[in-house]
Formats: C-alpha cells, sequence, structure tokens
C-alpha cells in the first residue's frame, strides 16, 4: 500500500465532506492539499485509467468542447471527467480523488481533462495523455499568462518531447495551433472550416498573429474567418493550412440563434442542426467530433449528440424567470467578445448587460474592452445596462462607441443591475448578459436568488 | 474654418497587444465631439512615411517577436519621424512603441537591439516582469501646460495624476537631461527603482501606461489634441480653447479614472 497516497486522498476526501456540508461551491481545495502530501498523486491514479487520458486546452472554447466530448464518447465509454472541477492541476486531482476509493483503485475506461493554457505542459507530464487536443491561442489575460508567444512556445517545448504514439488533434485554421505539428513526432489529425466565408455580420479582427511564425514574412489569407483563424499561407517558406481529415461547411448560422452545417467525418458528410450560435462554437464540434471519432463511436452517434447538445455553465445558458428569458454569454478577451458580438449582432432590440470585473480570475488589466468592437451592436440595443467592479471602464467604452448611455443604466452592485434589467423587461422578452468570469459566478448566484435554474456547481 | 488633424497610427498590425487603439478611438471621438475631422493613416513595415504629413503619431506595444520585426523598418523610418517631432507633431507611445524609440533595448540574454534614439533613454531586460495597476503624478512642468489647454474643474477630482496599467519586464533609465513624464506614486513605472514614470521630448510622450491610457485620463487626451492643432493652425489663444476645444462632459471617464485608483489604494 501507498502510505502517501492514501492519505492524499483521505485528507482530499475529508475537505471535500467539509466544502459539501458547509454548502461551498469551492471545487480545487481538495487536490490543493491532497498534492501538497503526495506530489504525484494524478501520475499515480490517472495511470489506473485503461484506456489512458485525453487533455483538451486552448484559449477559448475548452468548456463547450470537453462537455460535447463527455457527452458523445460517454455513449461507449465509461469517463472521468473533471467537469465541475477548476482545470488547474488540483482540479484534476479533485476530480480523482472524489471518484477514487480510498486504497486508490479507478474504475474508468477514459480520463477527458479540460487544462488550462499555463497548465498545459504540467498536465501532459501528470497525464501522459493518449491524445491532446488543442483548439486555439489568443491574447488572453496578458497580466496572468505574458505574451501569446511565450505561451506557444511553453507548449512547443513540451510537444515536442511526446513519444510518437500520442495523437494530436489541431485546429488547422489557426496558424499558431498548426504550426505545433512541426516540433513534434506525435501523430496529427486536422480540423477545420472549409468555406470561403460566413454569413456572420463583419467586424474588424484582432489577430495575434500576422506574420508568419516559421520565416517572419507577411500571411496570406485567402478566406479570414475570426481573429486569426483562416485559410492563410506564407508567400515566402510556404507554410500553409494542412487539409483538415474532419471539417465543417454550408455553415447556416440563424437570427434565432441556432446553427446548421455539413460535417465530415473520414469522408462521411452529415447535416447537423443545433442550438449553438456563432462561429467558436463550429470548432468546439469539430474538435469533439474529431476525439470521438477516434476512439471508434459512429458519425450517427455524434451527429444525434451534436443535435441534442446544450451548453455549458455560461456559454450560451438559458435562463426563464417570470415568463422572460436570460441569455448568459461568457466574455472574458477580444476574440471571444468579439464573436459573440458578432452573433448577437444578427439580432436587433437587444436588451445588454454587460458586466465588467477584474479580479484576478478576470484579468486585472481591463484594456481588452478596447480590442473589442462593441460599435458592432450600436444600432443593434433597445437598452443597455452595465454593472462590475470596472463598471465606469465599460461605461466609458461604450461613450466611445456611441452608444447612449445615462448614468443610471452604470451599476456597481451586479445583483442590483440583474434586478433591474429583468424588471424592465416586457414579458416574452430577453436580457442578454455578457459577464467576465468571476461576475458569472455573481450572475448565476442573483439568478438562482431570482428563481432561475440550479447553482452553477450542481449544474 | 474647418480644422483637420491627420493621425498616424505605427504598426498597428504588429503593435497592438494591449489595448491601447482605446486611445485613438478617444483622439478622434473627442475631436469629432468639437467639428474637428480626423484622418487616421495605418503606416506599417514597408511603408513610406512622409515629412511631415502627420500632426499625431501614435505608437502601441507588441510581442517581442513583432518588436524584432518593427525595429527592423523602424530604421528606415528614423529621419522622417524624428524630423516631424522636431518641428512638433505629437506623439504617444507606449510600451514596446516607447522602447523602441529610445537609444536601445538590452535583452535579458544580452542581445542589444538598437533603437531610433528619439528619447535619449535605454532600456534593459530583467526576470522580474512589472504587472499592475499604474499611478502616476504628472511632471509638473507638462501639469501647467495641460491646465491651460484642459480647465474644467467641475468634476471636483484632482486632475494631476494618470492612471493605467503596466505590464513590461525591461527597466527603462532615462539619461540626465530626458524629463520623465511623471513621479510613480503606486506601481513600478520605468524601473521600479527611480520613481520616474515615462519621457516627455518636446511633443513626444513615451510610457508604460495601457488601460487604454488615454480614455480615462481625458485632460491628457485634450492636451495632446490641443499641441496638435497649435503645430498645424499656430498659437491657440484662450478665446479659441473656450470655444473650438470646448469642455466635453467627462464625469463618465474621471468615475472610471477614480474606480482605477481605487482599486488600487
Amino acid at each position: 500500500m501507498d502510505i502517501r497516497l492514501t492519505s492524499a486522498i483521505l485528507l482530499g476526501k475529508i475537505t471535500s465532506l467539509i466544502l459539501k456540508l458547509s454548502g461551498s461551491g469551492a471545487t480545487a481545495a481538495p487536490g490543493l492539499f491532497a498534492l501538497k502530501i503526495d506530489p504525484n498523486l494524478i501520475k499515480k491514479l490517472s495511470r489506473k485509467i485503461k484506456g489512458g487520458s485525453v487533455i483538451i486546452s486552448g484559449t477559448n472554447g475548452k468548456t463547450t468542447t470537453a462537455r460535447l466530448t463527455f457527452d458523445i464518447l460517454s455513449s461507449k465509454y465509461k469517463i472521468i471527467h473533471n467537469r465541475q472541477g477548476s482545470n488547474l492541476l488540483r482540479g484534476i486531482a479533485s476530480t480523482l480523488i472524489q471518484k477514487a476509493p480510498v486504497f486508490g483503485k479507478i474504475d474508468f475506461d477514459l480520463g477527458l481533462w479540460e487544462v488550462d493554457e499555463a497548465t498545459l505542459s504540467a498536465a501532459i507530464e501528470n497525464l501522459s495523455p493518449k491524445k491532446i487536443v488543442l483548439l486555439n491561442l489568443f491574447r488572453d489575460q496578458l497580466d496572468r499568462y505574458g505574451e501569446v508567444d511565450t505561451v506557444r512556445r511553453n507548449w512547443q517545448k513540451s510537444l515536442s518531447k511526446l513519444p510518437k504514439d500520442t495523437g494530436l488533434v489541431l485546429n488547422t485554421d489557426d496558424p499558431g495551433i498548426s504550426f505545433l505539428a512541426k516540433s513534434c513526432k506525435a501523430k496529427t489529425i486536422y480540423f477545420g472550416v472549409n468555406d470561403a466565408q460566413t454569413n456572420l455580420p463583419a467586424i474588424d479582427h484582432v489577430a495575434d498573429i500576422k506574420y508568419c511564425l516559421n520565416c517572419n514574412s507577411k500571411l496570406i489569407y485567402k478566406s479570414l474567418f475570426s481573429a486569426h483563424l483562416g485559410h492563410y499561407k506564407c508567400p515566402n517558406c510556404g507554410l500553409g493550412r494542412p487539409t483538415p481529415v474532419i471539417f465543417a461547411k454550408n455553415l447556416n448560422f440563424k437570427t434565432n440563434l441556432t446553427s446548421s452545417a455539413l460535417l465530415s467525418i473520414d469522408h462521411k458528410v452529415l447535416t447537423i442542426n443545433y442550438s449553438l450560435p456563432g462561429l467558436y462554437n463550429v470548432y468546439n464540434i469539430l474538435a469533439a467530433s474529431a476525439v470521438s471519432s477516434n476512439f471508434d463511436i459512429s458519425p450517427q452517434i455524434i451527429k444525434e449528440k451534436i443535435n441534442g447538445f446544450s451548453t455549458a455553465f455560461g456559454r450560451f445558458q438559458k435562463t426563464e424567470i417570470d415568463r422572460k428569458q436570460i441569455i448568459t454569454m461568457l466574455i472574458k478577451n477580444p476574440a471571444g467578445a468579439n464573436e459573440v458580438i458578432r452573433t448577437l449582432a444578427q439580432k436587433d432590440n437587444l436588451n445588454l448587460l454587460i458586466i465588467l470585473n477584474d479580479n484576478i480570475a478576470d484579468g486585472r488589466d481591463v484594456s481588452w474592452i478596447w480590442d473589442t468592437q462593441w460599435e458592432v451592436l450600436k444600432d443593434k440595443v433597445k437598452n443597455i445596462t452595465v454593472a462590475g467592479i470596472r463598471s465606469w471602464d465599460m461605461a466609458t467604452r461604450l461613450k466611445y462607441a456611441k452608444f447612449k448611455l445615462s448614468k443610471n443604466d452604470i451599476y456597481k452592485e451586479i445583483s442590483y443591475s440583474i434586478a433591474d434589467s429583468i424588471d424592465k423587461l416586457n414579458k416574452n422578452d430577453t436580457l442578454i448578459i455578457l459577464p467576465t468570469y468571476t461576475a458569472l459566478l455573481e450572475v448565476q448566484k442573483s439568478l438562482s436568488r431570482l428563481g432561475g435554474g440550479k447553482k452553477w456547481h450542481e449544474n | 474654418m474647418k480644422y483637420r488633424l491627420n493621425i498616424c497610427h505605427l504598426y498597428p498590425d504588429l503593435m497592438d497587444t494591449y489595448g491601447d487603439k482605446g486611445n485613438i478611438i478617444t483622439i478622434r471621438q473627442r475631436c469629432a465631439w468639437r467639428n474637428i475631422d480626423t484622418t487616421l493613416t495605418k503606416i506599417s513595415v514597408g511603408d513610406k512615411l512622409k515629412t511631415d504629413e502627420f500632426d499625431i503619431f501614435f505608437f502601441g506595444g507588441g510581442q517581442d517577436k513583432a518588436q524584432e520585426i518593427v525595429g527592423k523598418d523602424l530604421k528606415s523610418k528614423k529621419s522622417t519621424l524624428t524630423g516631424s517631432i522636431e518641428n512638433g507633431a505629437v506623439l504617444l507611445s507606449i510600451c514596446g512603441g516607447y522602447q523602441l524609440l529610445q537609444k536601445y533595448f538590452k535583452t535579458i540574454d544580452g542581445t542589444v537591439i538598437d533603437g531610433i534614439g528619439l528619447f535619449d533613454a535605454y532600456t534593459v531586460g530583467s526576470n522580474t516582469r512589472m504587472i499592475q495597476n499604474l499611478l502616476i503624478e504628472i511632471n509638473p512642468d507638462l501639469q501647467k501646460e495641460i491646465d491651460k489647454a484642459y480647465q474644467n474643474t467641475k468634476y471636483k477630482i484632482q486632475n494631476t495624476n494618470l492612471v493605467g496599467f503596466e505590464n513590461h519586464s525591461g527597466k527603462t533609465y532615462l539619461g540626465k537631461n530626458l524629463k520623465p513624464l511623471g513621479k510613480v506614486i503606486k506601481g513600478s513605472g520605468n524601473n521600479g527603482e527611480d520613481k520616474t514614470e515615462g519621457a516627455i521630448f518636446k511633443n513626444a510622450f513615451g510610457c508604460y501606461l495601457h488601460g487604454s491610457l488615454l480614455p480615462k485620463n481625458p485632460h491628457f487626451a485634450d492636451y495632446l489634441i490641443t499641441k496638435a492643432l497649435e503645430r498645424r493652425f499656430g498659437k491657440i489663444s484662450k478665446a479659441f480653447l473656450r470655444i473650438k476645444l470646448k469642455p466635453l462632459d467627462d464625469s463618465i471617464e474621471w468615475q472610471a479614472h477614480q474606480s482605477a485608483i481605487k482599486k488600487m489604494l
């Protein structure tokens, strides 16, 4: 018996029990404490997962992709997944502890782990994954992660050490992601969008890559979908977009915020009709389909699960209070927020509540709201309200985008802003709340107090 | 008479990492509210920069790799750019842009990247990243000038500070005769050692203040606009300021300024 491991698991379980009894939603603490006792806990426990582990990482879309992948893979396998947990090592440890008996037997077919960008290297080392899915890399919380290039260099370093039987699943439309295959031995498959354009409203893109990562020449884009995602080629060294085996085409984004597309998986073409908006969700669907088909799930099952999928916590989450609809869409960086804005610009007469916090998990630097093109929504809004710790910065941003905003529309207290915004709605109207990460937690609390839905950690 | 200012955004495709385009949005909008036209020209790698075409230059921050590409190209624009500044053009540079306008940048592994030496200053890479809200007290000489350009005192908020967010690992040291933009009240500033932040050379300014800087520091925004108008249309009278650069309602901006400070103290 491994005494160190057993006592770590025991401590983790006790912590978890205490937290549960006190009604707290903290999911990282048990893992954090247990890792202090046995730093190799993740290595030891994850080794016992029969089919090994899958890691999903990237700036945007991790949570949605992981949840959809979980839904699809669960049709055939018993999966352990950090669904409620944080996506740092401590969250992975918490999940393992929660699912392991004290003596550390793990009875699962596959581990599915959403991993924070800055934790990827450590997660790879601890989990020795069978597959790694990399969605995209955008500027995000530069105060915490540093430069995008730095994150990518760290990834490159740890991917170059992977054994050649590891599978890499990469977004071919992100030149900063497809580039990663160059420096590693792992087997790579690509997913991407094969249309030449999308039917979403236009937006000025904020690209983190404009010059070839190989030779510093300016990249040429035949199609540019979002930020620096598209069909690119370097005119100098020839580095281009690898052909995807999993791809989507005929994307159709509808004004009721549902979508349809043709999805091609290993030469089989399926029509999907699903209830998620926006281009970013197409990439999430492609990534989930790519992993799932690699674990021998049939295209038919994949299609069914996509069509039946309803979203992850705070990412296009729908609630109803007093016959009024509330939709919550997390915003946290320019690439993601711009796509949300574009998606919303398909509609008119929007009732919007934007909540800007600057806690550590939000990014303490609020500069990013100036990289986000709120101007696109100016003529699409009926009511607009702002709230949060940095509500005045958000109000200033909107003022310079020429929105009409009075001081009465600016709240510090999130709970008041929500109650008042719902109050102002007509019956059958929809309120769209765009919170940053820590604001989202408060939004969930407020909504459940007002009678809309479960507590977030029970989701 | 219709007034117009020509704005140049230097390397917007490479040096635009930290939301600094808010500074340009602010200058243009504050001009538009006063019926002053603006044009915006983007100048990047390989583009020609003509003498005296622009009244205001903006040069933002970028990633290290982008900074390398820009550093090489900037050499070809050195004489035009320094000539414009000698002739009174306004320039605001932030972080990476500020560093490239100095004499040189010595990276942590000892490589020296040449700058164009507009500012008599140099930067040395360090292992600590200075990442936090940054509050400075404006250089008193500059403050006197700002008070002339921005006369609105109805907000009862002290307008002698600038507030923003810094994120840099380079430590900047100013030459003996180069004036700093201000004195650090909270944060690191140029180097975290001598309490200076930024630099002033004629109407060219360098600093580490992201945020974006100008939206929530409207007094500095209006000062830059005034200087640019002065250069293009001659010495500006008090009457002109009162009529043409009429005070705007900046209460939201000053609240944003205050809430950023509150977060620090």
